[in-house]
């Protein structure tokens, strides 16, 4: 094949239409020659910086000969922003996808199957935009929770204020009553509502598309409001270009606005300012929001302390980073009942992170293989109630610890997330020797399946109780019991008992001849662990989140 | 009590949301690259590059910091391609082997690569084009029409628009080859 036969056919490829017979002869030739896959790059490379160079042609850039001098600025940036706490993790994905022998974390159990690679169901999502903050906001739908990916198709917020972050760095406050669909990262349209955008440099030519006509910003800051009837534009800052759809483009310089009919007419050469908090201002509410509820939150673990019931209160203490000690906050002062508490706990390799609140070094991060809280809780119980906030990564082991005994004795509970988002709690029963296989499996309560991967990074209360006299195990996410099972009377445990324990981790999988050990430590982050003797209400779970929620609204 | 043995030198750093996404912004082109070579021609590459970076936004936690991170998103976009043709596996769509697949990920994902450049070297062999050339190829790459769709347009032959555009990317492709070698020479 020469040179240029070669050109023709990649071009033929590239185009889309190459015959298969010319498509086997270039695989061929790509397959055995580096320099042909090399032509091959070169050559997409060279689609790729053109397309770039047109869309940046496309775009009414007003300083194009600066954009083209900073190689690096433009498009290049465009996915800036997005603002969410992260912690490090390990990269299941790589493991997964690569060979064989990059698979060392994968986990190796003898009592279970190994863990599956869901490549068939892949839970995806899709999205140009996170929501990043919400005052009162009420969804048409399923409510979204800060941090999470806003879905793509049209969205309705009935009422409410938003913050939302586009993946070009483009960020928006828009108001309810609002129809409006965010269609890429520098494309929104809005059928209706309030809308005000801070477009940063590397964002310039976002566009806002109206039913009257297309607002592109040329850098900083517009507002709009728009309904069946009309559309106004508003300058806050810096310029926009206003394209009716009906008449001529036009540029708005700061302070400057126009009112549109809904054909696109203009009505109006002025528009009244339109009340809407930028995107700055509403964060700063926000955050002087959460820090009043974060105090009242402090006085209510402060009151929590002399809860006759609780036995072990594991709270991280930001200031001190250093410390592999975790204090226990219940108090064993004025216990009537002789309630024994737990111990401090030890931190062993778990990390500082940050914590709900956005505290640095106020959460542990348990994503790092052997990770754990070590605990020793004395005592028989009647009933148990335990409660997490916890921060999940994902669920990428078969079993993902919560809380577990050393062993799995008699009488001991355990607390862990299935791999496909089940929480899962037990109470061993005792004398199972002579039970049959599904009497033994009745054991473990399962709730319905209550994460998925779209939760990523998510701080969420977890609870589990275990009622006796009521005879039953509730499970709830935030607060809401999502299940509540009977238990039956054969398997109830009247007393339950803990002895050593670990947060996130297990101690058990140690096999005696080797150093080979089960994977369950939980990817994620914990920056609030309580145990309770006996059952706290649905009423008692409910507040503990409320007071607890640093997006209470 | 037996704990797993505590190696403090391999301990992860949470790698901050702005560096996440500074990241994730500078990686933008290698993966355009890296999608667009195993799907070639497809007019739905540009949708699994969105795909693939809202993949890799919800995985960021999974993401270790100071692991390479090209790496890292070609393997989340390497998925996304595979989701892509299982969703279009009706489609007949010509495919390469998996054995050129591999060589093409492990290439692109090892490839030093100078995108930057060879964009500033692009800009400037623009401006040595007839304006008329630059306008066709401009227009040419700011559709998202089929080149017999483009060609009906421009009143002109598929096959007349399709030599002309070869001949303008190869002399394009010389220029840039000749500016990079005369930087290289600087240096």
């Amino acid at each position: 094949m020469t040179p240029n036969e070669q050109a023709t056919l990649l071009d033929a490829l590239l185009d889309g239409d190459i015959s298969e017979a010319d498509f086997l002869r270039l695989e061929a030739e790509l397959i055995v020659d580096p320099e042909v896959r090399k032509t091959y790059y070169r050559r997409l490379e060279m689609d790729l910086l053109l397309a770039e160079l047109a869309s940046e042609g496309q775009r009414p850039s007003p300083d194009h000969s600066a954009a083209a001098t900073d190689q690096r600025s433009g498009r290049l940036r465009r996915w800036a922003g997005v603002v969410v706490a992260i912690a490090a993790a390990l990269v299941f994905i790589v493991a997964m996808l690569h060979s064989a022998a990059d698979r060392e974390i994968a986990e190796r159990d003898n009592e279970n199957p190994p863990a599956q690679i869901r490549s068939e169901n892949e839970p995806s999502a899709t999205g140009f935009a996170v929501l990043s903050g919400q005052t009162d906001a009420v969804w048409e739908g399923d409510p979204i929770d800060n941090g999470g990916l806003l879905p793509q198709g049209e969205l309705h917020l009935v009422s409410g204020l938003v913050h939302v972050e586009l993946f070009s760095g483009v960020q928006m406050v828009i108001r309810g009553d609002a129809v409006f669909s965010i269609d890429s990262p520098m494309q929104v349209s809005m059928q209706r509502g309030s809308a005000r955008a801070h477009v940063p440099e590397p964002a310039q030519g976002f566009r806002l598309k109206t039913g009257a006509g297309e607002v592109i910003d040329l850098g900083t800051e517009f507002a709009v409001e728009v309904d069946e009837m009309r559309s106004s534009v508003k300058v806050v800052d810096g310029e926009v270009e206003l394209r009716p759809s009906d008449s001529g483009t036009r540029r708005l310089r700061v302070g400057e606005g126009v009112e549109l009919a809904a054909n696109g007419t203009v009505t109006r050469e002025s528009a009244d300012d339109i009340s809407l908090v930028g995107p700055a201002a509403f964060q700063d509410a926000l955050a002087r929001r959460q820090s009043s509820h974060f105090r009242q939150w402090q006085l209510a673990t402060e009151m929590l302390r002399n809860d006759p019931r609780l036995m072990a209160h594991y709270l991280v203490d930001p200031d001190q980073g250093w410390s592999r000690q975790l204090v226990n906050r219940a108090s064993s002062a004025g216990r009537v009942n002789g309630t024994v508490i737990a111990g401090d706990g030890a931190v062993v390799a778990a990390t500082r992170t940050q914590d709900r609140w956005g505290r640095d070094g106020g959460a542990l991060d348990f994503s790092r293989m052997g990770s754990r809280v070590r605990v020793v809780v004395p005592g028989e119980h009647r009933g148990l109630t335990l409660m997490c906030w916890v921060k999940i990564n994902s669920l990428d082991r078969w079993y993902n610890s919560l809380f577990l005994t050393d062993g799995h004795e008699e009488r001991e509970p355990h607390w862990q997330i299935m791999n496909d988002g089940r929480m899962f709690f037990s109470v061993k029963p005792p004398n199972m020797d002579d039970w049959t296989q599904a009497e033994r499996e009745r054991q473990v309560f399962y709730s319905p399946p209550f994460w998925d991967p779209s939760m990523s990074g998510q701080w969420t209360m977890l609870a589990t109780v275990y009622d006796v006299d009521q005879q039953l195990v509730t499970h709830s996410v935030n607060g809401e019991p999502i299940s509540r099972q009977s238990i039956p009377e054969k398997l109830l445990v009247e007393q339950i008992k803990i002895g050593s324990a670990s947060i996130c981790n297990w101690s058990e999988p140690m096999y005696r001849s080797d150093a080979t050990f089960v994977v369950r430590n939980l990817n994620g982050s914990v920056d609030e662990f309580a145990l309770f003797s006996g059952a706290l209400s649905a009423t008692e779970i409910l507040n503990l989140y409320h007071v607890g929620n640093p997006n209470e609204r | 009590m037996n704990q797993p043995p505590d190696d403090d030198s391999a301990q992860p750093t949470p790698l901050g949301d702005s560096a996440f996404v500074a990241l994730l912004t500078e990686c933008q082109l290698p993966l355009r690259l890296y999608i667009s070579a195993l799907l070639p021609g497809d007019p739905a590459a540009g949708d699994v590059i969105q795909q693939a970076n809202a993949k890799i936004w919800e995985k960021r936690g999974d993401f270790e910091a100071g692991t390479n991170f090209k790496a890292w998103t070609m393997a989340v976009a390497r998925f996304e391609v595979l989701n892509h043709r299982k969703r279009q596996a009706r489609d007949s769509r010509l495919r390469f082997s998996d054995e050129l697949e591999e060589t093409i990920a492990t290439e692109l994902a090892e490839v030093n690569d100078d995108l930057a450049e060879r964009q500033a070297a692009l800009r400037e062999c623009m401006q040595s084009l007839k304006p008329a050339s630059r306008d066709l190829l401009m227009r040419r790459y700011a559709s998202q029409q089929s080149l017999a769709e483009f060609a009906d347009q421009l009143g002109r032959s598929v096959g007349g628009i399709k030599v002309t555009l070869h001949r303008l990317r190869t002399s394009l492709g010389d220029c840039i080859q000749r500016r990079l070698a005369a930087t290289g020479d600087r240096q």
